[in-house]
């Protein structure tokens, strides 16, 4: 933990609380407004659906599946000293879609991560300090 | 209402003394303000004539230097596409009465920039709040590049296109390069990589961020350019050929790449659509192309929503030499942000080749060798801004 050396965000206590407060437990919590049903992510004051603002948060499966990936060559700070490593968008089973650095692939051989398109992650939380923990998500089919 | 197509044309279009790699570091202002000063001498006006600015976020900046004190301002930032919807907004509002004669202005020293005193290296600014600072930047996205290429493999696997398919795009645009001198790929003369390149030279060059290798990406450069645009009513009134605006569109599909719900189709399809039927034309009627080039991805996607090419084959119409110099559909002739200068918004960049190739200007000796003009009477030009997130859209065509 005392070595998490990546951008740890600031939790936003306004919008953004649960999902925080959520990832600490081990849990993903997402928004869904109960007036059309929908899930959304990122986390909104307004349903980006149907404009209301009747939002509860819930426990997700916390499984969703690889849309689409790149291979990043090039970062900055402490993740240039990781590249190549592998990002993201996973299509939530609820719903919508988040963005991750993607585990459980080679970054060396992309052919063989672009096979995986579709495939099911699960996520999965690093401890980044005493108050923030970060989803991670990993292939696993 | 009535419709504003025709209404208004560009009458001139230059740049900054210099761009491209600028041996001595110059602010994004002075270039911007070296490139009005250039505009007006060539439309034979004083910059005390205009009445209407545009610039993303500064105008104000550069009306006080002028010492003007416009009827009409546009800030409009939305990225690389703001040139193209302010254009757009111009257009709206001479065609309300409001003015006659306005400027679009674009100065950035993306180059420069980086050896400034101080300052230089990513910017992080931002809401820490937002969702950029909470949900992306935890995971290392470094800038366009990174971002960009997600896109590009969802592309792939929807269409089955190849990274062999998107390096047409950069070698025909580095042909066009050859043919303009202030390209910073012209020649290797210009830059010690420049001068013609093969599908092989792109496949081979490193890796930036998978499956985009560096030639599949724009360059980083210093730019300033600035359009002149007038009434019907006094378009002819200058020494230089009009070019009119025929159509025009815009449209946001998002700010982050979170909320792109199809990464293979920006706004464009909905900009572009409403730049069609302002002018009454669509894309079976467009002579050539000028698509923003971010990437070699932003090319074949924009290209595909903008009509000219089915889904998933916007890179067909690079094939064969099809969009190169002497091809039946000239595609970013002044050697795009590719291979000719982009400076972070490019959109100016498209703008002034636009306007140089409707008026017959593009082979002038210094923005362009014989074999540049196109005879091309009328083109869709579009501007992609952000994260493939805002789209603007004009029809141009030439004067009759």
């Amino acid at each position: 933990m005392a070595d998490y050396n990546k951008p740890i965000p600031v939790p936003d206590p306004f919008v953004n609380g649960p999902y925080w407060a959520g990832a600490k437990e081990g849990k993903l919590m997402l928004p869904r407004c109960t007036t059309c049903n929908h899930t959304h992510f990122y986390p909104r004051l307004l349903c980006p659906i149907c404009g209301s603002r009747t939002i509860v948060w819930e426990q997700a499966s916390g499984e969703g599946y690889l849309h689409t990936f790149a291979v990043q060559h090039r970062a900055f700070g402490a993740w240039g000293e990781e590249t190549p490593f592998v990002t993201a968008y996973i299509d939530l089973k609820e719903g919508d879609r988040v963005f991750t650095v993607l585990r459980g692939v080679d970054p060396n051989q992309p052919e063989e991560i672009f096979k995986k398109i579709g495939s099911l992650c699960r996520v999965e939380f690093e401890e980044a300090n005493d108050e923030v923990s970060i989803p991670y998500w990993r292939v696993v089919e | 209402m009535s419709n504003p197509s025709r209404r208004a044309a560009i009458v001139a279009a230059a740049e900054a003394d210099q761009i491209g790699y600028l041996e001595n570091p110059k602010t994004d202002f002075m270039l911007g303000v070296e490139a009005i000063s250039n505009v007006c001498k060539m439309a034979g006006i004083s910059p005390k004539d205009i009445e209407g600015i545009a610039n993303p976020g500064n105008a104000n900046a550069y009306a006080e230097y002028l010492g003007i004190v416009p009827k009409w301002v546009d800030t409009t930032a939305v990225g690389g596409c703001s040139y193209q919807i302010h254009t757009a907004h111009m257009l709206a509002a001479i065609n309300a009465g409001m003015f006659d004669i306005g400027v679009v202005v674009h100065g950035e020293a993306g180059y420069s920039r980086r050896n400034y005193p101080r300052g230089g290296g990513p910017q992080r600014g931002g809401d820490p709040l937002g969702p950029d600072a909470q949900f992306m930047t935890p995971y290392g996205v470094a800038g366009a590049p990174s971002n960009y290429s997600h896109a590009m493999t969802r592309h792939m696997y929807q269409y089955g296109t190849t990274k062999e398919d998107y390096a047409q795009i950069a070698v025909s645009t580095r042909q066009w390069a050859g043919l303009n001198p202030r390209a910073v790929m012209h020649s290797k003369e210009t830059h010690p990589a420049g001068g013609p390149i093969t599908v092989d030279d792109v496949l081979n060059s490193r890796l930036i961020s998978w499956p985009l290798n560096l030639l599949d990406v724009c360059l980083v450069t210093d730019h300033g350019g600035a359009v002149i645009i007038a009434s019907e009513r006094v378009a002819k009134s200058f020494p230089t050929p009009p070019v009119w605006i025929a159509g025009a569109g815009e449209a946001i599909g998002h700010a982050t790449m979170l909320e792109m719900k199809d990464f293979t189709k920006t706004s464009a399809a909905q900009s572009s659509k409403r730049a069609y039927a302002m002018a009454n034309m669509g894309p079976e009627d467009m002579e050539m192309a000028m698509i923003y080039d971010s990437f070699t991805i932003t090319v074949a996607l924009t290209a595909e929503v903008l009509g000219l090419a089915k889904p998933g084959e916007g890179h067909t119409l690079f094939e064969n030499g099809k969009a190169a110099p002497g091809g039946q559909f000239p595609i970013n002739t002044n050697g795009g942000g590719l291979s000719f200068n982009h400076s972070g918004m490019y959109g100016m960049q498209l703008l002034v080749e636009s306007y140089r190739q409707l008026s017959g200007t593009a082979e002038d000796g210094v923005n362009g060798l014989p074999g540049k003009q196109t005879d091309a009477k009328s083109l869709v030009v579009n501007g992609t801004g952000g994260s493939l997130s805002a789209t603007g859209t004009l029809v141009l065509v030439a004067d009759s």
